[in-house]
């Protein structure tokens, strides 16, 4: 019965060349430093699925994002849970990203033929640090008012186009109900969009060019 | 890079294949471990520590000292320490926007930078050692970044280390790696290392003395009111010792009696529908924190004075007008403002006076107003302060101030001479339980801590 199921899925589906093509891969040794490329994209699954169930609570406006924020974490069955490990899972996502690009360096993964690999890396690397810069003024805290405050004018001290970032950054000369918009527009769709975007193109050239091994004397 | 050595490094990769794992299951066996090791991270992080409790943002607020994210404080102390180079450090962009700009650069052209064949760790020691000085540097300047750069006695030594440690040494050893690596041929490496690990530990050296150096200010830790009912009584509370000198204790007053300067002047009762329903709570919100200038009520928010009220705290008075007086809403159980006393039990201050005294006297004794001299602040204040410190509470004695004028006993002569004292609170007398406990306080020597009180008492208190 689930034989035939399984074949009336792979001829439609495809799923045995599937296997072959993602799956049933020959990687050399591996190193337990190999898995935090995974953890980071176990970490992006992680922060989309409990950024996803707090959006279902928050409202990103100065009067009242503090307060959603406070009910999530009083009145919502487990909204303690999801906020706390959308809270804690970004501080890690940027120390796992971080070290995941500290390891390519060191065992110089991002040479040929892996170049444009390390370039997309980068772009992640900032995307990841983008979310975390966009995401810590959400709760609409001091803490994250004033930092949030001295982050973008230190952005803004750019010369000649210092300005003009500084006001696309706050959308006015002030933090105000502008700029928790778009840092909760960035937050939620225009950085994600691009971070989905660079994943796909990371993990496509991963799986062209197969995983780096470990330098030895030879190499 | 010619086609030959692209052959090669192909050749050895696929060497590498053969004597190599199965992505499934060996490659994934491994990073769901990982995986799995991080979410149970994650669930005791949310579990055991939590968030951080952070009151509301308040942008008139400006004594708030900002701090970035923990992942950016290494940026901002290097703007700290590159602000102190006299000269140049004027220059912000330098350090804002150009050096983290061409780090960056480099970071990312990498590969078009470092474009030789060599992967090996020994055919690669100028990467590898500028990439380690530079992490090092970063994670002792996140370390650092609590340290100030000018210590309390204006001394400049802590910044002087800090710019040693995390800026003089790291360009030192950056300067001498490229140079060894140009120039020291078949000895590079070992130069390189031997630096590195010269550069690193007195890095370190240099923080742990920086860090040693510095004691850190022990942070003010705040209660922050989270649950509905921890919000009202933080609003009651606000409200006893803001508001009740001119609105009463429920709000009822339309005619101002006994407030200097805004003596008889008429206001609107805070507590009925013609506020409640007219109002929403960002009005009212503003109202407190700008006041209505034509109708006497004074600005409370931090904007006119930095001793104001802060934005949360205004909300939680909000909070308390709406639950309590609005008939809209349901008002939640909560809890009394003392435990009740039990027949030979002795009241203490910490657990019973204390917070009697926040909701019914501070509004009025306290430092900045017109009471005699007489702040019941703190319990020394209570026992000794004012013009008639010796009479106004007398330990085991009836007769002591305190307690006959809160019994409807005005002190016709006080000791101090002058006016008489009326009865107090002035306006509405103290509920019976409350009296007694101040009666019984009293009466007890007025023990300061709940076991104090304890001892004193003559039948077991549970314990508070």
């Amino acid at each position: 019965m689930w034989q035939k199921v399984y074949t009336w899925l792979d001829e439609r589906l495809g799923l045995g060349d599937m296997y072959t093509a993602l799956l049933d891969r020959p990687e050399p040794r591996g190193n337990w430093w190999n898995t935090l490329g995974s953890a980071s994209l176990f970490l992006f699954l992680l922060q989309t699925a409990t950024g996803i169930f707090l959006t279902v609570y928050y409202t990103p406006s100065p009067d009242h994002a503090y307060d959603s924020i406070q009910y999530i974490m009083t009145g919502v069955a487990f909204g303690w849970l999801i906020r706390g490990i959308h809270h804690w899972g970004a501080s890690l996502m940027i120390i796992v990203v971080f070290i995941h690009m500290l390891r390519v360096f060191f065992t110089a993964s991002y040479k040929y033929p892996r170049e444009l690999t390390w370039l997309v890396g980068i772009g992640l690397l900032l995307m990841t640090i983008g979310m975390g810069f966009t995401g810590y003024l959400l709760p609409w805290h001091q803490m994250a008012f004033w930092a949030t405050t001295v982050g973008t004018q230190i952005a803004g001290s750019v010369p000649f186009i210092g300005d003009f970032i500084l006001k696309a950054l706050r959308g006015g000369p002030d933090l105000s109900a502008l700029t928790l918009q778009r840092f909760f527009a960035a937050h939620i769709w225009m950085l994600p969009a691009v971070l989905l975007a660079l994943i796909g193109a990371h993990l496509y050239l991963i799986i062209k060019h197969g995983e780096s091994h470990f330098p030895g004397k030879d190499d | 890079m010619n086609e030959d050595t692209k052959k090669q490094i192909n050749a050895k990769y696929e060497r590498s294949l053969q004597h190599g794992e199965r992505f499934w299951p060996d490659s994934i066996y491994k990073d769901l471990v990982v995986s799995l090791g991080i979410f149970v991270l994650l669930l005791i992080l949310a579990t055991f520590v939590g968030v951080d409790n952070v009151p509301k943002a308040d942008p008139s607020d400006t004594s708030y000292i900002p701090r970035p994210e923990w992942y950016f404080l290494f940026l901002f102390k290097f703007l700290a320490l590159y602000g102190q180079i006299p000269l140049l450090g004027k220059v912000e962009w330098i350090a804002t926007a150009l050096i983290p700009g061409i780090a960056l650069g480099i970071l990312t052209l990498v590969p078009f930078i470092d474009k030789s064949p060599g992967r090996y760790y020994a055919k690669r020691a100028l990467p590898i050692g500028i990439m380690s000085i530079m992490v090092l540097g970063m994670v002792l300047l996140t370390l650092l970044s609590d340290v100030p750069t000018v210590s309390a006695d204006g001394s400049r030594l802590l910044g002087t280390f800090q710019a040693i440690a995390g800026i003089i040494i790291p360009v030192l050893a950056y300067s001498a790696f490229t140079f060894f690596s140009y120039k020291a041929k078949e000895n590079a490496v070992r130069y390189i290392v031997q630096t590195g690990v010269v550069a690193g530990l007195l890095m370190i050296g240099f923080t742990v003395a920086t860090l040693a150096m510095h004691t850190p200010v022990q942070a003010e830790t705040v209660e922050i009111p989270t649950t509905l009912e921890e919000r009202i009584v933080a609003g009651q509370d606000l409200y006893s010792v803001n508001c009740v000198e001119c609105h009463g204790e429920d709000g009822s007053v339309a005619v101002i009696e006994g407030v200097k300067g805004l003596e008889g002047k008429e206001i609107s009762p805070i507590n009925g529908k013609d506020v409640l329903y007219t109002l929403n709570d960002a009005t009212i919100s503003e109202v407190i924190a700008y006041g209505r200038p034509n109708a006497g009520m004074n600005p409370f928010g931090k904007s006119y004075n930095p001793e104001g009220l802060t934005k949360s705290e205004i909300d939680y008075i909000v909070t308390f007008m709406r639950y309590i007086w609005d008939d809209r809403f349901e008002k939640p159980q909560i809890k009394p403002l003392f435990p009740v006393l039990v027949a030979g039990e002795v009241p203490s201050y910490d657990v019973h006076i204390a917070p009697i005294v926040k909701r019914y006297c501070i509004s009025c004794h306290r430092p900045g107003k017109d009471s005699r001299g007489y702040f019941m602040d703190t319990y020394d204040n209570i026992l000794h302060s004012g013009d008639n410190a010796a009479n106004n509470v007398i330990a085991g004695d009836t007769n002591g101030y305190l307690l006959q004028v809160i019994q409807n006993h005005a002190i016709n002569a006080p000791a101090s001479g002058g006016d008489e004292i009326g009865v107090m609170p002035p306006k509405k007398a103290l509920k019976a339980d409350v009296i007694d406990v101040f009666v019984r306080w009293v009466m007890a020597g007025m023990p300061q801590s709940a076991v104090d009180a304890a001892a004193l008492s003559t039948t077991p208190t549970p314990a508070p």
